[in-house]
């Protein structure tokens, strides 16, 4: 029967068909030690999809990844974590000052004086040979310049709020300024008005009423209206300054030349509401991006703020691709309405050109992305011809893809440390990276107020097990909320020690006593609380475990609870409903920490959602962000972290430490002026990763024998 | 006939209002926010996150949100929310991923069904029948991703070829008939997974209905009357049996838009079901729904094809 | 002479009908005994319950004697049949016989401990899921079959959306508008009421008609119920549910059976549509018995046999379901162990510890395969097309 017949032949053809497909494929070893084209490939493996290739849009590490190789920044951190210029050759840190001549105020030795006088005695000071005050005599000699603001009026219109989630009112000030005087620096000087109250009359400043000159269309309460003159009408005002001077030469991707405008258009792209940048914070005290000339350009903050000059590493996007006519072109082109297309929309993101190693080539939505060489890289070509980034979601198949040699470098995990380290075909190194796992505490909530409780509870956990067990070894103790391989991190600090013994001390100090059933309670009460996290993380997970294990063996009675990672931050962290929690901060080196630790941040959806309060810790952290010098912001951290330490708002666990695991055969190549080439092994650097000269990376066809320096 | 397609379309239509809306609402009153920036970032302020509310029309009452939506979808307009590209050219991307995929997974299934479940049958009983049974439920209780796993390790380590992708890494360079052979190789694995499922309920299905159809006295009859057991058993016990098979086809549809998304992970394939879950998890509400709608739709218009097939077919059946 | 009645001869006892007499559970065991892999999933299920039932005694309590929660981190990733390093671990953290019988995960947990207790969760979590989704079933697929024909009235309807709606509104506050709804409902009750008073007397006016006509049949009505709830791919629904919920064991088991309650209906349903014809029914409606009696007491008995064969292989599948969850992250939190748990856990570890996998994967496969096979026999026992004909 021709039915049956073809139920015989049908499956079978088919199965044949499918499996003779084997017979075609390029086995491993053909697409890795036959492809010599291999060798100029980087392939590196990820879990997640970039989202936009755009380092002003762009939020998710996977695009930050790509666009550190294809963007590239005014100035980045080298191996020492010191800055070092990109884009720009070289640059200078001043400020300009300005403070509001009051003339009915006692100048001593002077009198009462107008803007002029006051603008001469100042300069004689600067002159005279005899200041007894080494302070003030260090913040003269600072002064470069002093020259005076005439007086003027102008208005002003601002948007005030009545209470939260009502619509701004639009309000008009009018403002009667008096003459200023303008001082510039060639220092940032963050006690340059504490000093000049010395030869100026201590009430020089205070006594200056910035609302005297303000008059305001509408009524405002007393708290506006004292917040407004203080924004509009300051009687001294520092405005920081950085000169940056850009490398010339640099060319993009399309072969521009990179050039001053380009790095103002990417000031007004981030700032622009329109395309809802996630970096506008970064931005915000910027007062003034100028171009002074094609390859200078100049950038004026309304206030102190310290962090602001690593802000520049940020990737310079090309104007002449993105400013309004371009992005109108392609609205029309598109058939869309220019009005509303925005950055965002335009296919830029999909298709980046920036001024980086690497030019971009193709993305092929969740299977890869590839990356050219650029060979007209202002720091010479790199040695790798491609770059390939590809999205591998199971960490199973990316170790199988890594074994097999179509995978450079994944994310491994520490268990997998432990077996390639003997397997001689692999180099391993690893670092701290920079952030750190801690269990947070909600101090709102009792018994968490206790910083003995909190102390106790840091007690009771075997931290050095975790690290050498759960870590591998990966991980390292940290004390204090400052990046551990900076100079910030205060060393001196001990660690806490493993001691229930102890900790059961000091909750019975605080009030918790062993009960009959061995449950710790207080006034009846039994101690128990529940701890969360997200998941997702298998570390968090097995810390919860061994958290809710270690607590129990003192008797406290804990529950745990994993949520989903939106759930986890909108419905508890961010409405502050929340016992404990083990999280992670991944930061930056600069060591602001006001969103994490300072009190006026502990409201719904701020960082501080431990509750944090303390006045010495808020001190500190305001002159940390306005400290211009290196070594006295040093100090502040040190005491700040001895502060957060002694207190206990968390319990710091670890700094985990980034592995990587490389084909022995990648090495660092350079060539020196006589042409010779030298390999050297790839160590890590202080910057958190290991890729910091990515670019002179090779892969050799066989293992080399490093000679040793002799 | 008209009436019954004229009937059916509009209760059909009314169902789809009333998904959308279901859906519309399991979405927004789910607990969790849309959120972009990494909220972890200590560099992140709470208003940024009320602009993307607004852009997003978030802060609107549902209803309006709800119209929004559905007039961006019918014009084509609408746009997810993680990397700004059009939906509707997404999912059809992640379609045309997932359709070979699909494709070869239902071949599998149905060839390999059929004659295992007519043998089964005619044999009931036997060594055949119950070692087919047994090896059927064997693939579908295999919890899916250790099976993947256990066959990747045992293809790469014995093999040496890659399984996993749509296609091998940088064999753009070789001919056509590479090229295809490839592809070919790399669906073989996920579809053979995908099928197992399928297999073992479909050939039970066909069994049964063979041995209702053999137990009917006709076929007794063509068996007292001497005709070959082939033309009883595929003559005419078979194309009787055919009938509920015939609407089957109907509710291949929806499968169209599926895709199991452990394998699709497990394999890297970039198909329709890794994008929903991932959109889920984002909260992605536009990739979210409009999947939903699609889906919905597809549904619908395979149970009415089917329907539609069951009326042709039947000549028992008449309205 | 008196006229005797005929003496026939009549056997002292009427004699029983030859066919022979087997009660339900005996002919259950003879189908048993002629269907070899059913019988082996049968005793392999048994077997399963009794381990369960024994493990939750075992693992259960604050001082277990088979700890699946003790923490021992020095003894992570050991082999099955290894011995514990007594030197390391605490008294009170040494297991059971001295031995770890299964080996230990990546936490340094009783691998053998957790098997235990994840017997009990995945065999709950099976049972607990498929009950909840066969008890909707039969119960819509019951009133879908056998009031079928019967159909709402459109004042009905507009009263239910009423008080869905006026509810509704109250709970997200906005008071003023729920309370609006709700009086609308009530003043349909009166409508209602009044009219039926009122209906035997003069002709409805075209509106009243409107109101009080037919709008949909029941049976139209569960069934586009059961359509909207197929048109949601059910791993997604499930996944979106349970990603979006608070992770509990309890929230897992009722949406997988909430979401899986659609063919168990279907099934129900067409199989009133043929009993509801039958003479039994309608000799009991003769006699009085009210609606549901009859659905539940005398025609559910008769359409059990499909449910049960769903029911069977819905437990397979739920706990295949729970498996793929944990694979995702969404599975049954800490510390509670289930098999799908472990599994998932253990998936990193595959090259080091491959006893993490294979273990809890290989038993999951037995288990419900047996389900399956014994599901499968089922169908054919209960099935009275395929009986041998005597």
């Amino acid at each position: 029967m021709s039915v049956k017949r073809f139920f015989i032949f049908a499956p079978i053809l088919l199965i044949i068909v499918l499996l003779q497909s084997y017979f075609w494929e390029p086995t491993y070893e053909e697409q890795t030690k036959g492809n010599p084209a291999r060798l100029t490939e980087f392939i590196t493996g990820s879990i997640g999809d970039a989202s936009l290739l755009n380092p002003v849009l762009a939020a998710d590490s996977s695009s930050g990844t790509i666009d550190g190789l294809v963007f590239e920044g005014l100035i980045d951190r080298d191996k020492d974590l010191r800055f070092r210029g990109r884009v720009a050759e070289s640059w200078k840190i001043f400020e300009q000052a300005f403070f509001y001549v009051n003339p009915s105020v006692r100048i001593p030795e002077l009198g009462s004086a107008d803007a002029h006088t006051l603008a001469n005695f100042i300069k004689r000071a600067q002159k005279a040979s005899k200041i007894k005050d080494p302070d003030l005599a260090g913040s003269l000699t600072r002064i470069t310049d002093i020259s005076v603001v005439p007086p003027r009026t102008y208005t002003v219109k601002k948007q005030v709020r009545s209470s939260a989630g009502v619509q701004p009112k639009t309000i008009q000030f009018t403002v009667t300024a008096p003459a200023r005087i303008k001082l510039v620096l060639n220092q940032v000087d963050q006690h340059l008005f504490k000093n000049l109250t010395r030869l100026l009359g201590k009430n020089y400043f205070e006594s200056f009423h910035g609302g005297n000159y303000l008059k305001c269309d509408s009524h405002l309460s007393q708290e506006q209206w004292a917040a407004f003159a203080e924004e509009l009408m300051p009687a001294t005002e520092h405005n920081p300054v950085l000169l940056f001077h850009l490398r010339p030469g640099v060319k993009f991707h399309d072969g521009y030349l990179v050039s001053a405008d380009d790095v103002r258009f990417t000031y007004e792209a981030v700032m622009d509401p329109k395309n809802l940048s996630p970096r506008i914070s970064d931005y915000e005290p910027v007062k003034t991006v100028e171009v002074i000339d094609p390859l200078t350009v100049k950038i004026i903050y309304k206030r102190l703020y310290s962090p602001a000059f690593a802000t520049w590493s940020i990737g310079i996007l090309p104007e002449h691709l993105l400013n309004s006519q371009a992005l109108k072109k392609e609205a029309l082109r598109l058939g869309k309405d220019p009005k509303t297309f925005s950055l965002r929309q335009s296919a830029f993101n999909r298709h980046p050109v920036g001024c980086g190693p690497f030019k971009f080539q193709t993305w092929k939505s969740d299977q890869y992305i590839t990356l050219d060489r650029f060979d007209d890289y202002w720091e010479g070509p790199p040695n790798y011809r491609q770059y390939v980034y590809r999205i591998i979601p199971d960490p199973l198949t990316q170790e199988m893809e890594f074994y097999a040699g179509t995978l450079d470098s994944y994310s491994v995990e520490p268990h997998q440390v432990k077996r390639l380290e003997n397997d001689p075909r692999f180099q391993h190194f690893s670092g701290t990276s920079f952030g750190y796992t801690y269990i947070g505490y909600n101090e709102r909530r009792k018994p968490f107020d206790d910083p003995r409780v909190r102390r106790a509870l840091g007690m009771a956990i075997d931290i050095n097990k975790i690290i050498k067990y759960v870590l591998y070894g990966q991980g390292e103790r940290i004390t204090g909320p400052f990046v551990k391989q900076t100079d910030y991190y205060n060393h001196h600090i001990k660690p806490l020690p493993y001691d229930p013994e102890g900790a059961l001390k000091l909750l019975e100090t605080a009030g918790y006593k062993r009960n009959k059933a061995g449950r710790l309670e207080k006034n009846g009460k039994a101690f128990e609380f529940t701890l969360i996290t997200n998941n997702g993380n298998d570390l968090r997970k097995a810390i919860l475990a061994i958290a809710q294990d270690a607590w129990k063996q003192i008797g406290i009675d804990v529950h745990t609870d994993i949520l989903e990672w939106s759930v986890f931050l909108q419905e508890r962290i961010y409405k502050l409903d929340f016992d404990a929690v083990v999280l992670g901060w991944q930061m930056d080196i600069e060591p602001d920490l006001f969103q994490i630790w300072h009190s006026s941040q502990t409201h719904p959806y701020q960082l501080n959602f431990v509750g944090f309060k303390n006045k010495e810790a808020d001190d500190l952290i305001i002159k940390i962000r306005q400290e211009y010098n290196h070594n006295r912001q040093v100090e502040f951290c040190h005491k700040l972290h001895a502060i957060i330490a002694e207190l206990q708002p968390y319990t710091f666990l670890y700094v985990s430490k980034w592995t990587a695991v490389l084909d022995k055969r990648i090495v660092i190549k350079t060539v020196d002026a006589a042409g010779a080439v030298h390999y050297e092994k790839i160590t890590p650097t202080k910057t958190g990763d290991y890729t910091f000269y990515f670019n002179r990376w090779v892969k050799l066809p066989q293992v080399p024998n490093f000679m040793d320096k002799g | 006939m008209l009436s019954f397609i004229g009937r059916s379309v509009v209760q059909k239509t009314i169902t789809l209002f009333f998904v959308s809306i279901v859906s519309f609402l399991i979405i927004h009153l789910a607990p969790g926010k849309p959120s972009q920036v990494n909220p972890l970032n200590p560099k992140f302020t709470p208003e940024i996150l009320e602009r993307f509310q607004k852009e997003f029309h978030l802060d609107k009452p549902l209803y309006v949100q709800y119209i929004y939506f559905y007039r961006d979808l019918f014009t084509g307009k609408t746009v997810s929310w993680k990397d700004n590209q059009s939906v509707l050219a997404k999912i059809w991307g992640r379609f045309l991923n997932s359709l070979p995929l699909f494709i070869v997974g239902t071949l599998i299934t149905w060839t390999l069904s059929f004659p295992v479940g007519i043998r089964s049958a005619i044999h009931r009983g036997g060594i055949y029948d119950q070692t087919a049974t047994f090896l059927s439920y064997l693939l579908i209780s295999i919890p899916g991703f250790f099976f993947a796993y256990v066959l990747i390790i045992f293809v790469v380590t014995r093999f040496h070829v890659p399984v996993i992708g749509m296609e091998t890494f940088g064999i753009t360079n070789a001919s056509i008939a590479h090229m295809i052979m490839d592809r070919i190789w790399h669906l073989l694995l996920p579809s053979v997974l995908g099928a197992t499922g399928g297999i073992a309920i479909l050939s039970r299905y066909v069994r049964s209905q063979m041995l209702e159809v053999e137990g009917q006295d006709y076929i007794r009859t063509a068996k007292a009357k001497g005709l070959p057991p082939d033309q009883v058993h595929y003559k005419h016990a078979f194309r009787n049996a055919l009938l509920p098979f015939v609407t089957m086809f109907g509710l291949i549809l929806p499968g169209l838009i599926g895709g199991s998304v452990i394998i699709e992970t497990i394999f890297s394939w970039p198909g329709m079901g890794r994008m929903a879950y991932e959109a889920i998890l984002a909260r992605d509400y536009p990739v979210i729904l409009t999947v939903n709608f699609v889906s919905a739709v597809l549904v619908l218009a395979g149970t009415f094809v089917s329907d539609l097939l069951y009326l042709v077919v039947d000549p028992r059946i008449r309205l | 002479m008196t006229p005797e009645k005929e003496h026939i001869n009549t056997p002292d006892y009427i004699e029983a009908p030859s066919a022979p007499k087997h009660t339900r559970m005996q002919e259950f065991g003879r189908m048993l005994g002629q269907n070899r892999l059913a019988a082996i999933g049968f005793f392999i299920f048994l077997l399963f319950f009794c381990c369960a039932v024994t493990g939750l005694v075992l693992t259960s309590g604050s001082k277990p004697v088979f700890d699946p929660a003790m923490i021992r981190l020095e003894e992570k990733l050991r082999p099955p049949l290894s011995k514990p390093n007594l030197k390391a671990l605490r008294p009170d953290q040494v297991p059971v016989f001295n031995i770890y019988l299964m080996g230990t995960d990546d936490l340094g947990r009783d691998v053998f401990a957790r098997m235990l207790q994840g017997a009990w969760v995945s065999l709950t979590v099976g049972f607990v899921a498929v009950g909840i989704s066969v008890f909707i079933g039969i119960f819509m697929g019951g009133i879908a079959g056998y009031f079928g024909q019967h159909h709402i009235k459109t004042i009905h309807i507009l009263f239910f959306l009423c008080l869905m709606g006026g509810t509704g509104l109250i709970l997200i506050n906005a008071v003023f508008a729920g309370t609006a709804l709700l009086l609308l409902c009530l003043s349909t009750i009166v409508f209602s009421l009044s009219a039926r008073e009122r209906s035997a007397e003069e002709k409805p006016s075209a509106l009243k008609a409107l109101f009080l006509g037919n709008a949909v049949s029941v049976d139209t009505l569960i069934m586009r119920i059961v359509d909207i709830m197929l048109c949601f791919p059910s791993f997604f629904l499930i996944l979106t549910v349970v990603a979006l919920l608070p992770a509990s064991i309890y929230n897992i088991m009722i949406v997988i059976g909430l979401t899986s309650w659609m063919g168990t209906t279907r099934f129900v349903r067409a199989e009133f549509l043929s009993l509801r014809e039958q003479d039994f029914v309608a000799a009991a409606k003769a006699l009085g018995i009210g609606n549901f009696r009859i659905i539940f007491r005398h025609i559910m008995p008769n359409a059990v046999a499909p449910v049960l064969v769903s029911a069977t292989i819905g437990i397979a599948s739920a706990i295949l379901t729970e498996a793929g969850l944990s694979f995702l992250g969404f599975g049954v939190p800490p510390p509670h162990a289930t098999w799908g748990n472990i599994l998932s856990d253990g998936k990193n570890f595959i090259f080091d510890a491959p006893w993490l996998t294979f273990i809890p994967g290989i038993a999951i496969l037995i288990v419900v395969l047996s389900f399956n096979l014994f599901g499968e026999g089922l169908r054919d026992i209960l099935n009275p097309k395929l009986r041998e004909r005597h």
